[in-house]
């Protein structure tokens, strides 16, 4: 029994060494890097002079600005193609789910410049509408992922809760309104959290896309090419605690729903 | 990042150099910690093998521009078949080096050969502990590692003309070997550590049905409101820093005062690489008026979307000028070339070697040398030519190869009508009155890829070499460079404030009745 216990415990030695050599002690080198300036002195001065700045305020702004426009459109096409997806009966519904996830399996730069020339196409000159291009390239890229995590709530959640809501005088909208959407809130959280934050960051979309703003992604890739490493360390840094804070503040909402729902997802 | 060359139409590799450059760059700085005990451990291990003194074999580590050297396995129909004989690249550039070497010295070499995508990547490589023997990088970038003494000398043997197998030294240019003699940095000559490989200049490619070459033969087209968002930029910095400075001072650069001063060209230098504060600033409020006026800040994409007709005019360094209107042509579509009247950024890649590779190894350093003396063997500097599509710093001394090859590529043929003489006189001779180089070209060829591939001497003398800038100057220019780039958040328009705090508000109100309706609803149900 001892034994068996020891070899349980050791099966998790592999990705502790995975996780001490590429997750924390990479993180340690970021921090250095964040806190330190050329001379290798404590300083706080990166971080302040982001704050100050309203140039690389302004990127934030404008991240966070195609970051939530980017999930709030994957949030309005998702989630009535997860519903159908859930509530239809046809009989072969794992085809239709397979052709939602089936533009992941196509790679990322091929998809994008097959989208660029489709733009084209439609507006003409794409460089007139950067932010909307963003947005676009944006939402066809991540939109998988806040369709998977709505439908598999929607299509776990109990009949019976909404025959329920029927059967006591509640009409299609307000069964809707009052027991389906607080009950795939979980799905929308995740969803959510799985585009928004890729979002502020994936500047490969802009770049392909003609946006000649930076994004947070592209200002730590401006920092490092021009050898400041201390610059990029405290933008990547800046995103961390985003999404720390992103996350806690998620994580209460799902929490408060599991303890109603009793089921997360993914 | 200049050399997207006839590599790309054969391997058809995906254009995302810089993305890939810049991710693996995060990975590379995260790691550099562990990546300074690993590289002191192989250290060690090669060392002794490398400098054993019988039967030795010399291991020799190259980093050169990304597609930027013959890499051989030619079709069947591309010989160019000059007067002194075929050349034709059946293998690798490094291969035949390889070969050569052992034939010659007797030593067994092997070359670790690996690619680099921009000059800031190379210095970001070495600063995070890979160790090269020889390095290709740009002018200034070279002057930046002599100014750090990171770089070995070129050895007296190099220099040696009366070796036959000095290539370099008795090949290279005469114009070029006057700007490596002439060039310094903390008293130290160019040429004392640099040995150039290829060379080129800056200009425009545009459409001759949407500009005339004049429209085009400015820095200001870029900024021109006529060509909203149709014409391209460079993504990078000192490109971007030039191409401003040459437009903001286009009225004085082109007046006849300046022009006809006795130090025209030291004057026309000191312009360009204009730093003071005031001019950073004007190129920061012009770049930003640029930004809203071009169609993509570009690395690499420019030269399909020139092709495929998607801008009028893009910023191209002369090499990939070459490819763009090759390319073109292929489709029957002609595109032209102009050299900006205000002033040209005139560049070297020069191969240097590293002390923290060569130092106080004398057989690699020979190595080194004899692999730029083999890429600077006339019928090697062709094939690679050919093969990238850029100039060659090697105009071929005795040997005619070189200038053989620029006729067999532009010179008219006989039944062409409207045929001109081209001099060049000043790159293959020390005169430039020398009439044994001077090509019969047909017209259009001046504006097209001959006067991109070998610019005129009239363009070469307006001229100017970027300097690196070191320290604060560089901090100030890379500053500059974000605030272009970046979006200014006191460029946003109240009412987007308003309804931003208003939404804000609004979602905040509704998560906190949710909650509170939950808590209510818990708590009734408890």
């Amino acid at each position: 029994m001892r034994v068996l216990k020891f070899s349980r415990k050791s099966l998790g030695i592999p990705y502790a060494v995975f996780l001490v050599l590429f997750v924390a002690l990479p993180l340690l080198v970021l921090l250095y890097y964040a806190f330190t300036n050329g001379q290798g002195q404590f300083t706080v001065s990166n971080f302040a002079g982001f704050f100050t700045d309203p140039n690389t305020l302004g990127t934030l702004c404008y991240s966070l600005a195609v970051a939530f426009v980017t999930t709030l459109v994957c949030l309005l096409l998702a989630y009535p193609a997860a519903y159908f997806l859930a509530t239809s009966h046809m009989k072969r519904k794992q085809v239709l789910i397979l052709l939602f996830i089936m533009p992941m399996w196509i790679n990322f730069s091929l998809r994008i410049t097959a989208l660029k020339e489709l733009l084209t196409l439609f507006e003409g000159n794409l460089a007139r509408y950067p932010f909307m291009n963003a947005v676009i390239g944006m939402s066809y890229d991540f939109l998988p992922f806040m369709i998977l995590p709505i439908y598999n709530t929607l299509s776990r959640l109990d009949i019976s809760l909404i025959e329920a809501a029927k059967d006591l005088g509640a009409n299609d909208v307000s069964a809707f309104l009052k027991v389906t959407l607080p009950l795939s809130v979980p799905g929308i959280v995740s969803g959510v959290s799985m585009v928004f934050l890729p979002a502020m960051t994936n500047y490969v979309v802009l770049d392909m896309l003609y946006n000649s703003t930076y994004i947070m992604g592209s200002l730590i890739g401006s920092y490092f090419s021009a050898y400041n490493w201390h610059g990029g360390s405290m933008i990547a840094l800046i995103l961390l605690a985003i999404i720390i804070a992103f996350t806690l503040l998620t994580r209460g909402m799902e929490d408060d729903n599991q303890r109603t729902v009793g089921g997360a997802l993914l | 990042m200049r050399t997207f060359f006839k590599e790309h139409q054969r391997s058809g590799r995906p254009g995302m150099s810089r993305q890939a450059g810049t991710a693996a760059l995060a990975a590379a700085l995260v790691l550099s910690g562990l990546a300074g005990v690993t590289y002191a451990g192989t250290e060690q291990t090669e060392e002794p093998s490398t400098s054993a003194p019988s039967g030795k074999k010399v291991v020799l580590r190259v980093c050169n521009w990304e597609e930027y050297i013959d890499l051989g396995e030619w079709g069947e129909d591309e010989v160019i078949d000059l007067e002194s004989g075929d050349i034709f690249g059946e293998n690798s550039m490094v291969q035949d080096f390889e070969d050569w070497y052992y034939e010659t010295y007797g030593i067994e070499v092997n070359v670790e050969y690996s690619t680099f995508g921009t000059n800031e990547d190379l210095y970001n490589m070495l600063t995070l502990g890979d160790v090269y023997d020889l390095v290709c990088p740009s002018e200034y970038m070279f002057m930046k590692l002599m100014a750090e003494k990171q770089l070995v000398p070129l050895s007296d043997a190099f220099k040696d003309s009366s070796d036959p197998y000095n290539y370099y030294t008795n090949g290279v240019s005469p114009y070029i070997r006057k700007v490596f003699e002439n060039h310094e940095i903390n008293g130290e000559k160019w040429s004392d550590y640099a040995a150039g490989y290829m060379w080129g200049v800056t200009g425009i490619v545009y459409n001759p049905e949407a500009l005339t070459h004049e429209e085009a033969s400015t820095w200001k087209v870029l900024g021109d409101p006529k060509y909203d968002r149709q014409v391209t930029i460079k993504d990078n910095v000192r490109d971007s820093y030039f191409a401003a400075v040459g437009a903001l001072k286009s009225d004085m650069l082109l007046s006849e005062e300046f022009r006809s001063q006795a130090d025209y060209p030291v004057r026309l230098e000191e312009e360009m690489n204009d730093v003071s504060p005031e001019t950073i600033q004007e190129v920061q409020d012009y770049l930003q008026d640029v930004k809203d006026n071009v169609y993509s800040f570009e690395t690499d994409s420019g030269k399909a979307d020139m092709i495929t007709g998607k801008v009028l005019a893009n910023y191209q360094w002369s090499g990939d000028a070459v490819y763009t209107m090759d390319q073109a042509e292929e489709d029957d579509y002609y595109l032209n070339f102009a050299i900006p009247e205000e002033s040209t950024n005139i560049y070297f890649d020069g191969w240097v070697m590293l002390r923290s590779g060569v130092e106080g190894n004398a057989d690699k350093q020979h190595a080194a040398e004899a692999f730029i003396n083999f890429c600077s063997r006339p019928d090697n500097a062709v094939r690679n030519m050919y093969y990238i599509g850029y100039t060659s710093v090697i105009a071929g001394g005795d040997d005619s190869r070189i200038f053989e090859y620029a006729d067999w590529t532009y010179g008219a043929e006989e039944d062409e009508e409207e045929v001109v003489d081209y001099p060049l006189g000043y790159f293959f001779s020390e005169d430039p009155e020398n009439e044994d180089y001077t090509l019969t070209v047909p017209a259009e060829q001046l504006i097209r890829q001959l006067g991109a591939q070998y610019p005129s001497e009239e363009a070469i003398s307006r001229s100017s070499i970027m300097v690196f800038f070191d320290g604060e100057k560089n901090d100030t220019i890379n500053q500059m460079w974000i605030n272009v780039r970046c979006f200014n958040i006191l460029d946003v328009p109240v009412w987007i404030w308003v309804i931003t705090v208003l939404a804000l508000a609004a979602l905040l109100y509704v998560y906190l009745s949710a909650r509170h309706r939950q808590k209510l609803y818990l708590g009734s149900s408890k």
